[in-house]
């Protein structure tokens, strides 16, 4: 890195062996006498499976949102005034359609393609998803066009619905008709795709790292030093707050993959994942929201858990699958234990959300310039259903959408409407897209 | 009707041919009852309703095709029947646009009408736009979920609503895969005078006539003429229900006694049954639709289109399907299981 007295170029690194950190908005880099550049905005796809129980998701009046929100929405509170709730958003494509049983792996494998994909495991086939739409025509600009994120499954073959392929229900994002996009699962591997050079350690090169107790900031404290001279009070301590973000994600890490023990032998995780499903999000979200603070990307896909997935969730105490437990058929003991399922992923994106919030750029917050999208591809689980998806718009998506209500539109308005209107969002207009009738009218959410 | 996405599976054998009827339910008569009609033939396992839509952006139109529909699906009527309101199985599809105020009063009348209590007698789930689907995204939701040529639209109101399914991304290829025929209760044939349903909305029509990818029979008014519903049906053949909104809607329509023509009745049935003989049809060609919404036939031997006729011989026999099936009782309910595991 080179200082001058010149403003800092937009795509300064601190750089070292082994290491690359990207540098998030600072004021430095805003050429004197000049107006300070808008801020990028960032797309994020959150999407949770098997449903959510609607009667404590869906605010029943269109207009602001209550004081009181649903049960399921409690946790989001304090990000009232940041976000919009979507009534009747449908997935057609998600429906049988002639064939049959497997809405899981119908649902999931369609939610950003909006298409209905082939029924099998073998020779699958969905369409590119609007995610890497987006990626394909803006990706150039960051350092990956875009990252996909999970956190319980990345088989990629076998069946897992009724004949739907594994890649249909572990994968969000598609790259074409025939190529997911893997999410990347573990934090370690997230974490030195996003610092790394791009070479893959060995095990034994992270023991390394691991028994000397280095940080990846270590490596990089030349051209840390260097910057923080040329800089101004406000930008140090922006930098300061910003490498500190992600030396307390390295501690977070280390704890994890000293404590890494399997306390859910039902589950394939890789060595490093979090045993705390809350822990684990927590890495993975921070991480995320390093890489949209340093604009190292603005697309991404995460999933926070894969769709028809058996998953318990022992930390809350329920030792039932989350599945099994959707499937209620009414008993009032099943649907409990969904709602607080449900409760507990909102509370993990109310974290995320705090995070976001949190980090200033110029006069808003980092997620006033983002769209956050909170949803799942079935509104009731036990049914099955494909129509009024519960859907969170998350962010002003860079001073556009104005949150803080609930908005329905009418029945069956194609999911892929929505998609339109935030890749128009995104910069990337596209006149069609999987089975949109055309774009969401703008009036009630701006 | 719900949304019937999940009853068919692609090697089950094929059912009963599947009708999406979108009709003007706010102006026309002859559209409430072939909703009726469809009940019955869904009844004796002949067709099922698989979307019903109504032609115009009108709530009140809307309204009565939910309470209608409500009403084969069991939705109770009268006395407590305040929550019923609740129930938002049925979808019913409107087109976009801005709210057309030309309901007939009768309608409106139906729709307040109240119990001896003082209570409503039928209650809708549609209390505003966002109650209802668009016709055009229904009606495309629902042909996909058809098995190739087993299914079939009837139009009997303005072609706006379902002129639009032409516009939605890849819908011709959806749209010839799965609707056999489109059967429009509209025009005059081979001449006469403009029909409303067609002068009203005269750009939409010859949209429809030029671009619309499957054979279209049109059946014009003159056959409505010659076919009407028996007003003495409404008399007599409906002791079974005492609080009956097609019976209620049939009255207020027009002073009583009088026989409705009914065109919408007869494209439903030869929607149903076209090889079975209950009409007589013109040889192919192309139907035009002139600036002042009249309709032109030109025999052409490629056409895609044609017209139906009436044929005397065949009245007595047409008109008791039309008593028995309109005045029918409700359909009983297919057995409703969880949707796939």
């Amino acid at each position: 890195m080179i200082v001058t007295g010149k403003s800092l170029p937009r795509r300064t690194f601190l750089k070292g062996v082994g290491a690359t950190v990207a540098l998030p908005f600072l004021d430095s880099m805003v050429p004197a006498f000049a107006a300070a550049p808008k801020a990028p905005v960032r797309l994020a796809f959150l999407y949770v499976p098997n449903g959510i129980d609607m009667k404590n998701w869906n605010v029943p009046q269109e207009g602001a949102l209550p004081a009181e929100l649903p049960r399921i929405l409690k946790p989001l509170e304090a990000f009232r005034g940041d976000m919009i709730q979507i009534g009747n958003l449908t997935n057609n494509s998600g429906r049988a359609l002639l064939d049959g049983a497997g809405d899981h792996g119908r649902c999931a494998g369609s939610y950003l393609t909006g298409v209905q994909v082939k029924k099998t495991t073998i020779d699958i086939k969905a369409s590119i998803s609007c995610d890497q739409i987006i990626a394909n025509k803006i990706g150039h600009q960051t350092r990956f066009a875009s990252l996909e994120l999970g956190m319980d499954d990345s088989r990629q073959a076998g069946d897992c619905d009724s004949g739907y392929s594994c890649a249909y229900t572990n994968n969000l994002a598609w790259r074409s008709e025939t190529q997911p996009l893997p999410p990347v699962l573990d934090p370690r591997v997230l974490f030195e795709r996003l610092f790394g050079t791009g070479v893959i350690l060995s095990p034994e090169d992270m023991d390394r790292r691991a028994r000397y107790r280095r940080s990846i900031l270590d490596f990089v404290t030349g051209d840390t030093k260097k910057l923080q001279s040329s800089l101004g009070p406000t930008d140090r301590r922006k930098l300061e707050e910003y490498l500190s973000s992600i030396r307390e994600v390295e501690r977070q890490l280390e704890k994890a993959e000293k404590e890494s023990v399997q306390i859910d032998p039902g589950m394939d995780k890789p060595y490093g994942v979090p045993p705390d499903f809350a822990e684990h999000f927590k890495l993975m979200s921070d991480m995320l929201t390093i890489a949209f603070q340093a604009d190292l990307t603005r697309v991404s896909t995460f999933l926070m858990t894969r769709e028809g997935t058996s998953r318990s969730y022992r930390e809350i105490g329920i030792a039932d699958g989350h599945h099994p437990c959707t499937h209620h058929q009414g008993k009032q003991e099943l649907i409990d234990k969904v709602i607080q399922i449900n409760e507990y992923h909102t509370k993990q994106l109310a974290g995320w959300l705090g995070n976001l919030k949190s980090i200033k750029e110029g006069d808003c917050s980092l997620l006033d310039n983002c769209m956050i999208v909170y949803g799942a591809g079935l509104s009731d689980g036990n049914r099955h259903l494909h129509e009024d998806l519960p859907t969170l718009l998350i962010g002003r998506g860079g001073d556009y959408f104005k949150p803080g209500r609930r908005v329905i539109y009418r029945k069956e308005t194609p999911m892929s409407n929505f998609h339109l209107t935030l890749m128009d969002r995104m910069g990337v207009p596209v006149e069609n897209f999987g089975d949109a009738s055309g774009h969401l009218d703008p009036a009630p959410l701006t | 009707m719900g949304v019937d996405t999940q009853a068919q599976g692609r090697g089950a054998v094929r059912p009963p041919i599947g009708i999406a009827l979108d009709g003007d339910l706010g102006n026309r008569i002859d559209a409430i009852l072939a909703v009726a009609m469809l009940n019955g033939l869904t009844a004796k396992t002949e067709a099922r309703r698989i979307s019903l839509s109504v032609s115009r952006p009108s709530l009140a139109s809307a309204q009565i095709a939910d309470v209608v529909a409500g009403f084969y699906r069991g939705r109770p009527v009268g006395g407590s029947a305040g929550g019923v309101g609740a129930i938002t199985e049925g979808m019913i599809g409107m087109p976009e646009g801005p709210a057309s105020g030309n309901d007939t009063p009768p309608l409106a009348a139906t729709l307040s009408r109240k119990t001896p209590e003082g209570t409503p007698a039928y209650t809708s789930a549609i209390s505003g736009p966002v109650g209802t689907a668009e016709s055009a995204v229904l009606i495309r939701n629902l042909l996909l979920a058809q098995h190739d040529g087993n299914a079939a639209i009837v139009l009997a109101g303005p072609s706006t609503g379902l002129v639009r399914i032409l516009g939605l991304y890849r819908s011709g290829p959806q749209i010839t895969a799965k609707c056999k025929q489109l059967v429009v209760a509209a025009g005059s044939f081979p001449a006469g005078p403009a029909d409303p349903a067609i002068r009203n909305d005269v750009a939409a029509a010859k949209k429809l006539f030029a671009e619309w990818p499957t054979p279209i029979v049109a059946v014009g008014t003159e056959v409505g003429e010659a076919l009407p519903y028996p007003g003495a049906s409404i008399e007599t053949d409906f002791a079974w229900a005492p609080v009956h909104p097609v019976v209620d809607a049939y009255r207020a329509f027009k002073a009583m006694p009088y026989d409705a023509p009914a065109p919408a009745l007869a494209a439903v049935l030869y929607a149903v049954h076209p090889d079975d003989g209950y009409f007589k049809l013109s040889d192919p060609g192309t139907i035009a639709v002139l600036d002042d919404g009249r309709t032109r036939f030109t025999p052409a031997a490629d056409g895609k289109h044609r017209y139906l006729i009436a044929d005397p011989a065949q009245k007595d026999r047409v008109l008791a399907v039309y008593t028995s099936m309109v005045s029918a009782q409700p359909a009983p309910r297919p057995g409703r299981g969880r949707a796939g595991a």
